[in-house]
């Protein structure tokens, strides 16, 4: 994933302000921020959902906004506060998706059992969507993002609102697909699995790219979240503020 | 405190404004109507006291009044959608009394187009009674009418927060959507089948009616003037009675309500099913569609109206909006055939914000890259599914009601082209001008603020599609008995046509717009 110049401008603020990112094949690159610091909308603008008022954005070669049908075909997107069609059931969710990435209805068929078997979601539930918790949507949704066997995976928060367990299951599938080749980018404000999984990290604040590279070089010797808050400019509590507590 | 609830509400309609070219425009328009309505009301309920005819305004005002309170209670229900700005559940957590929450909410409602629209117009009452009057009963009358724009906002209020509580979890609402919305669609042919009786009863039996009414809560806030110009003073009294205690029965049971509905969603989930069967794609795809996108996409449209309750109420609405108003019409005496001219377009503006009813969920035909044709063709294919059959029984119905079964297949040929005429006009519409729906469990919400602006929206489709039936009306008129003959096919081309040049614009419209119509139709962002 290829990205250039990337601007988004809300009404009077500007949520991103010129995000340029490379993000190698065969990466498991992480993309860390606080809460407003436009992941959601650089991720949305690299991935065609979102219209960028400037900058590229290509994947694995192709432009996403000049040549979407070829970028999007390599491409699986889990976003995040995006509600699904929650209105069938999971395996009826799942061949809905595989037949709309133009897949035969064998391969569908295949695919989607196996799926629903490894996240433990259940190949016979006809619990519609809509009525799964918080954690088993997630697992849908990634399910809904590996159908169709894609290049590069771009996850926004996988790991919000999952219970451990899950979790965990969803790091094992992750780290054997960028095993097997594949290119995962995702989102997060939670530094363990950000530091457990990923090979790259950028730090996002206001609209920016405030640091990349890979772990190592990111991290140096202190740990990442003393060089998340340094970056991102928190404040660490005296011990004087808030006295009354 | 009051002041507080007031001032959000106010806030909340300019930001919902602010930067949006369209909805400012929308909103002045929907401005523009309510002053329409104001000096319009304004002048007919005068009209009897300039006329000075004492008879007249004790119908007028009585009758008229009552159906001001009626359609504040339907209204919204049936065609608006309610406001949902400013939801109860969003306060739950304050630490706020029953007393002053529902005094807030009450004053907030108060403050809107509608309500300063229903108020001006019902002060041409006040104008009546006092010239038949004088000032005394031009003093009570205008008790009386504030009194009634309270009872409005009470009975509105109430019952449609009583439908929100019942309808919370998805398993009941579902079911009460359909039986409501089947009440609420009769409602016209009834008052059809009314209007009819009154056309033949007389004047005295009406006269009779209005007393009667006068003194339910409907009637007896707008009655109290002419009590006063009849002489009859001591009746004010009893009718205030009537009215205090009707609007307090009314908070009262709204603050009932309000607790559950602060509460939210009681999501009850049902767990498993009855296993069925089969692959995955055989569960989503119908055995007699294609697997592919097309057959995919059609697929779940089709699920979703069945089971989505907002769209399953606006389906179940026009089953019997078609069928009963064409066959009360030609009960009544009239052919019901004209009505199928706007049963076709009233069912192609269904779609009219097709994409709205997705919400953010449309993402995934966005990041999966459906091209726009398709994408359309297979919603109205989705739709069609319930809709042709149903068309057909219209035809069928409206021809056996009206004696003239010969005409059945010509009728099918109108009904028709006005269908297609409706889908070329409405599939651009819905690329075009997608809005977001609420993302509540209310399946009466469909606007958020604003929703006199987007039922216009509605209406001005459904205009233009009637326009576009006129040449297929014109040439069933010039062609007389040979339309009996040719109207099927000919319709159904015309119908077809209408379709195909829809898909066509509208999938170009969605190629190049497709973020902005996820922008447009996701909530709250």
């Amino acid at each position: 994933m290829w990205l250039r110049g990337l601007v988004k401008r809300f009404e009077a603020n500007v949520a991103v302000t010129g995000v340029d990112l490379d993000v190698p094949a065969g990466s498991f690159y992480g993309l860390l921020g606080p809460n407003g610091a436009g992941k959601t909308t650089t991720l949305s603008m690299a991935v065609g959902l979102l219209r960028p008022d400037a900058g590229q954005a290509r994947v694995l070669g192709y432009d996403v906004w000049s040549d979407p049908a070829a970028a999007k075909k390599l491409l699986g997107v889990l976003p995040d506060g995006v509600r699904m069609f929650d209105r069938l059931s999971g395996a009826e969710l799942l061949a809905y998706h595989g037949l709309l990435r133009g897949m035969d209805a064998p391969v569908v068929d295949q695919r989607a059992r196996e799926l629903l078997d490894v996240l433990e979601l259940g190949t016979q539930n006809r619990t519609l969507v809509v009525d799964y918790s918080a954690g088993m949507k997630k697992k849908i949704g990634l399910a809904c993002a590996l159908l169709h066997g894609p290049r590069l995976l771009v996850l926004d928060e996988p790991f919000e609102a999952v219970d451990p367990v899950s979790a965990a299951l969803i790091r094992d599938i992750l780290q054997r697909y960028v095993s097997g080749g594949g290119t995962v980018v995702f989102s997060s404000h939670v530094m363990e699995v950000v530091e457990r999984l990923c090979s790259h990290v950028a730090i996002m604040a206001a609209g920016a790219i405030r640091l990349h590279g890979t772990l190592a070089s990111v991290r140096g010797e202190r740990s990442l979240e003393d060089v998340f808050v340094q970056v991102v400019g928190g404040r660490t509590a005296t011990g004087s503020e808030l006295a009354w507590l | 405190m009051v002041v507080a609830f007031v001032r959000l509400k106010l806030r909340l309609t300019a930001n919902a404004l602010r930067g949006q070219g369209w909805r400012v425009a929308l909103f002045v328009i929907g401005v523009l109507l309510g002053i329409g309505f104001a000096v319009g009301g304004y002048l007919g309920f005068a009209a009897p006291g300039l006329l000075d005819d004492a008879r007249a305004a004790r119908l007028v005002l009585t009758l008229a009044g009552a159906g001001i309170v009626l359609s504040w209670l339907f209204l919204p229900l049936v065609f608006f959608g309610v406001d949902e700005s400013l939801d109860p559940a969003r306060f739950a957590l304050l630490p706020l009394t029953r007393r002053t929450l529902i005094s807030g909410l009450f004053a907030a409602a108060l403050v809107g187009v509608p309500a300063v629209a229903t108020l001006v117009a019902t002060f041409g009452m006040v104008d009546t009674a006092a010239r038949l009057g004088g000032l005394g009963a031009g003093l009570v009358e205008l008790v009386g009418v504030g009194l009634g724009l309270l009872l409005c906002v009470a009975v509105s209020r109430s019952v449609i927060s009583a439908f929100a509580t019942a309808l919370r979890s998805r398993r009941a609402r579902d079911m009460a959507t359909v039986l409501l919305a089947m009440l609420a669609a009769l409602l016209g042919p009834l008052q059809l089948l009314v209007l009819a009786g009154a056309a033949q009863a007389d004047w005295d039996r009406v006269a009779d009616v209005a007393a009667v009414v006068s003194w339910t809560p409907l009637g007896a806030p707008y009655s109290m003037g002419m009590e006063v110009a009849d002489g009859r003073a001591w009746a004010v009294p009893v009718k205030l009675v009537i009215v205090l205690a009707a609007i307090g029965g009314l908070l009262w049971w709204w603050s009932a309500t309000l607790e559950r509905a602060m509460l939210g969603t009681a999501s009850a989930g049902h767990s498993g099913g009855a296993a069925r069967a089969g692959t995955p794609v055989s569960q989503l795809v119908f055995r007699w569609l294609p697997r592919t996108r097309f057959g995919a996409l059609t697929a779940r449209e089709a699920r979703y109206w069945w089971r989505e309750s907002r769209r399953r109420a606006g389906l179940v609405t026009f089953a019997v909006v078609g069928i009963f108003l064409p066959a009360a019409l030609s009960l009544t005496g009239d052919s019901g055939g004209g009505m199928l001219l706007l049963i076709g377009p009233l069912a192609a503006v269904s779609l009219a914000n097709q994409l709205g009813y997705d919400g953010s969920a449309y993402a995934a035909n966005v990041v999966a890259g459906v091209p726009g044709r398709v994408e359309l063709q297979s919603r109205v294919a989705g739709y069609a599914i319930f809709m042709v059959p149903l068309l057909v029984v219209i035809a069928i119905v409206v021809g056996v009601f009206d004696g003239h079964p010969a005409e059945i297949p010509s009728r099918l040929g109108t009904l028709a082209a006005a269908f297609g005429a409706g889908l070329a006009v409405v599939l651009p519409v819905s690329v075009r001008a997608a809005y977001a729906l609420p993302d509540t469990a209310n399946p009466f919400a469909l606007s958020s603020g604003g929703g006199t602006a987007k039922g216009l929206l509605t209406f001005v489709s459904l205009l233009a599609t009637v326009v576009g039936t006129i040449p297929i009306v014109v040439a069933a008129y010039l062609l007389g008995d040979a339309w009996l003959w040719i109207g099927l096919p000919v319709g159904l081309a015309y119908g077809i046509g209408g379709y195909l040049l829809g898909a066509y614009i509208g999938g170009d419209l969605l190629d190049h717009r497709m973020p902005e119509v996820l922008a447009a139709v996701t909530p709250n962002r």
